[in-house]
């Protein structure tokens, strides 16, 4: 049979974000593909070393663009690691509301992605309504809907406006009052989960093999490998709650993971409005002018868990005002690169766009 | 889990071992060695055995000033959650380090990226000199510190002209040259200082 070569994206309604799939076909059978990522800015690392330390605050949201906070959270923990700083508690608290509100938008908005390729249209308009209201809390909160620049090295950029607990408590409620809803509307449908079942395998070898981390992990090794547990950064060592694990990673497994991760994000959340103090929540980064700001000299990695997994940030300070160098470990790097080459080979080309969707790629943070 | 014994593990593992030059506790998650470029392969792959079997990151660091590039590894445990950084300099001038790819088939990509950014050669791996993510270019790797982005651009791109005349809308006068006045204004007084 003749073999012909197919583009996913990066203009194709099953294609998240701006890369593409090149994928060679003999009939509707991928023998070959690759993903091409070079169709973003490219250059955040240089863009990095040639702004301060404080001015690159407004770049490294950027770096990936439907879940910033773990950027800013990963380059200030990285930050104050270098200089010394400690966080007053409030700000723990508040960043990590922050980052599970986060958390809960990007997984709705992967829940709703599995929605576009398989032509299940309502829930992937559900999720975005759902995720849209997280971003309205964050404009409350911040200012900004998308890159919020609020958590800083330091603590966060100011405090929480007067009432919003309400706001997030009435969110909180109602997206839980409609979570079985959510079930049925998706991974219990029978049309899609006859979709999703059995099939798009991520073996717990091939876990290993590619250094896949975060909801794929989990979802093959049935640990709770999740950062959050494993070397608690914020105060998560103070708050309860459980990571869903399962030990055969299907399509529908990876999605009912991030489902239930999102009921955990709920817990985390309520119990971080009740036992947040009131206090400062910022030190001052720097005595005297920020935009001189300096860093000792050293080299540190820090790790946030993202929804993909392991994000990290390597920092590298030569004592001055810029940094010397900023390496981004982005958590969909080895399933968006060396997966798709090695894995997807053998999959129909419509379970391309569902590989891409629940292995989690986000394509600005591969080529960044 | 005790994670301060963890560090404690590695430092005597490492250092009993190996040649080590500097040794550095980060935290209690986090400990780095740096090395000579020979140990590289045999300290990953005892650090492997031992547990640290996921590459988390792989990358180099430029440091003209001492013509020499750092390669950085780092791995991690899940079950004995420490990151550990190995770090060793290469000659910069012909930037050549062994491929980990026996050790962590994971590497492909990361090494490729590397070679892209700094030039570095991963003998090794097949497909190290392949383009990745830069698409004809024609300059050195990018990431060096002597690589300039504005001097690139200025020489591949042509500069461009920027009209500043409006036209009246609607009989109404144009506001422009107000506006170039002003902006001229508070360019100077951004220059002299506010007074």
């Amino acid at each position: 049979m003749r073999e012909l070569k197919l583009f996913l994206g990066p203009q194709h309604p099953g294609m998240h974000g701006n890369a593409s799939v090149h994928m060679f076909v003999e009939g509707d059978i991928i023998v070959r593909s690759y993903l091409l990522p070079g169709m973003l800015h490219r250059g955040f690392e240089k863009g990095m070393e040639r702004h301060s330390w404080v001015n690159n605050l407004a770049l490294i949201p950027r770096v990936c663009v439907v879940e910033p906070d773990i950027n800013e959270m990963a380059y200030a923990m990285g930050a104050e690691k270098l200089a010394g700083i400690e966080v007053p508690e409030r700000a723990h608290w508040i960043r990590m509301i922050i980052l599970e509100l986060a958390r809960i938008s990007i997984h709705m908005m992967a829940y709703g992605g599995l929605g576009s390729p398989t032509g299940n249209y309502t829930l992937m308009y559900h999720a975005h309504a759902d995720r849209n209201s997280i971003l309205d809390i964050f404009e409350q909160i911040s200012g900004h809907r998308i890159y919020h620049q609020y958590i800083v090295p330091g603590g966060v950029r100011k405090d929480l406006p007067v009432g919003i607990e309400k706001d997030i408590h009435a969110f909180l409620d109602d997206l839980e009052s409609r979570y079985t809803e959510y079930r049925d509307l998706g991974i219990e449908n029978p049309t899609l989960v006859k979709r999703i079942k059995d099939t798009i395998m991520l073996p717990e070898s091939v876990v290993w093999e590619l250094g896949v981390t975060g909801v794929g992990m989990r979802s093959a090794v049935n640990k709770e490998y999740d950062i959050r547990k494993v070397m608690p950064y914020a105060l998560y060592d103070q708050v309860e709650f459980e990571v869903p694990v399962s030990d055969y990673s299907d399509a529908r497994c990876r999605v009912d993971i991030k489902l239930k991760e999102v009921v955990q994000s709920i817990g985390i959340i309520r119990q971080c409005l009740a036992k947040m103090p009131e206090g400062p929540v910022r030190v001052p980064m720097a005595q005297g002018q920020s935009m001189r700001w300096t860093l000792p000299k050293g080299h540190v990695y820090s790790v946030v868990e993202s929804s993909r997994g392991e994000f990290g940030y390597y920092m590298v300070s030569n004592g001055g005002t810029h940094p010397y160098r900023i390496g981004v470990r982005g958590a969909s790097y080895p399933q968006g690169l060396l997966g798709i080459e090695k894995y997807l080979p053998g999959t129909r080309i419509d379970d391309a766009a569902l590989w891409v969707d629940t292995m989690g790629v986000c394509s600005p943070e591969i080529d960044r | 889990m005790n994670s301060t014994n963890n560090v404690d593990f590695l430092k005597s593992l490492v250092e009993e071992k190996y040649k080590v030059n500097k040794t550095e506790v980060i935290d209690q998650y986090q400990i780095s060695f740096e090395v000579e470029q020979v140990e590289v392969h045999r300290l990953l792959s005892e650090l492997k055995l031992e547990g640290w079997k996921q590459l988390s990151y792989l990358s180099a660091i430029d440091w003209i000033d001492e013509n020499e590039f750092e390669m950085v590894y780092i791995v991690f445990n899940w079950d004995r959650p420490v990151h550990v950084q190995i770090r060793t300099r290469i000659d910069r001038d012909k930037p050549v380090m062994n491929s980990i790819m026996p050790i962590f088939e994971g590497c492909k990509y990361y090494e490729r990226e590397a070679h892209e950014m700094f030039g570095i050669k991963f003998p090794g791996n097949p497909d190290h000199e392949k383009q990745l993510v830069l698409e004809e270019w024609d300059d050195m790797p990018p990431l060096r510190k002597d690589f300039d982005p504005q001097a690139y651009s200025d020489r591949k791109f042509p500069v461009r002209e920027y009209n500043n005349d409006f036209v009246e809308l609607n009989g109404k006068k144009s506001k422009q040259k107000d506006r170039l006045k002003r902006a001229e204004r508070i360019e100077q007084v951004g220059k002299r200082g506010n007074k």
